[in-house]
């Protein structure tokens, strides 16, 4: 595979949990838990339609991401918008969307959906959020083993 | 077949590698864009392909109206490289293949 593919304005993440719809909705919501498999990210939300979603660095120094919650519907639906604060050259880009699905499965698992779209305009962003993979990664490992997997580099 | 079997059974055919570095080139296609990828395959040929790789989550399909787009879904493949790449390729190993690509001109 070459590392020069042209990231698409749509990306679709997929991956199947062992836990319920409630446990999914509170690891992605919950700012204890988001820390955890987020690089360490504060976020501050109440997860109400127009509220902010605020994240920062570890350290609360830095503003990461300063979104906004377009729907919220515990625990299926949660879709936010998304610009990459962290770094100034996708920072000027425009913003893009997020949409988290969750879909309770028989057995006990859930099918996790993450839909990273609107990013036309932000060649820059769509290359950049393909850490989801790696985030989402994370997030399993947290949810069936309750550690987080050790930092990339 | 755990998950990790099917993905590697999946990546263990070079007409479904090239149809998910197609997708990787370019993401959300229809099923007859990947068609005119693989020329030498039938039309079910290709369903076939895609559908193995769909059983191993390596391609997730969506509705955008009429049509239904295929997307690389690269969250196995960070699965199994965290399993089995981070672990053996620490230290020694990844000197080792640093030296081979020396050797061989530093391209793979």
């Amino acid at each position: 595979m070459t590392t020069t593919g042209t990231a698409t304005a749509t990306q679709v993440y997929q991956l199947y949990i062992k836990a319920s719809p409630e446990t999914l909705w509170d690891a992605i919501t919950n700012p204890r838990i988001v820390a955890k498999f987020f690089h360490g990210a504060q976020v501050e939300s109440t997860y109400q339609v127009g509220a902010k979603l605020r994240s920062l660095s570890p350290d609360g120094s830095r503003l990461w991401g300063d979104n906004t919650i377009l729907e919220c519907d515990p625990p299926r639906r949660l879709v936010h918008t998304w610009r990459s604060l962290y770094d100034p050259a996708l920072a000027a880009e425009p913003e893009s969307r997020v949409t988290w699905e969750i879909e309770g499965q028989p057995g006990g698992t859930c099918k996790l959906t993450l839909t990273h779209d609107r990013l036309d305009g932000s060649p820059r962003t769509a290359a950049n959020v393909k850490g989801w993979s790696f985030i989402l990664s994370s997030l399993k490992t947290v949810l069936e083993t309750g550690e987080p997997l050790p930092a990339l580099e | 077949m755990d998950d990790d079997d099917l993905v590697f059974k999946a990546l263990a055919d070079p007409t479904r590698r090239r149809l998910l570095d197609r997708l990787f080139e370019r993401d959300g296609r229809t099923l007859g864009e990947l068609e005119a990828e693989v020329p030498e395959l039938t039309r079910f040929g290709v369903m076939r392909h895609l559908a193995v790789l769909e059983q191993a989550g390596l391609v997730v399909t969506r509705k955008q109206g009429r049509h239904k787009l295929h997307h690389l879904n690269p969250v196995p493949i960070r699965r199994i490289y965290g399993r089995w790449m981070d672990k053996y390729t620490d230290g020694l190993s990844a000197a080792l293949l640093d030296l081979k690509n020396d050797i061989e001109g530093g391209e793979r």
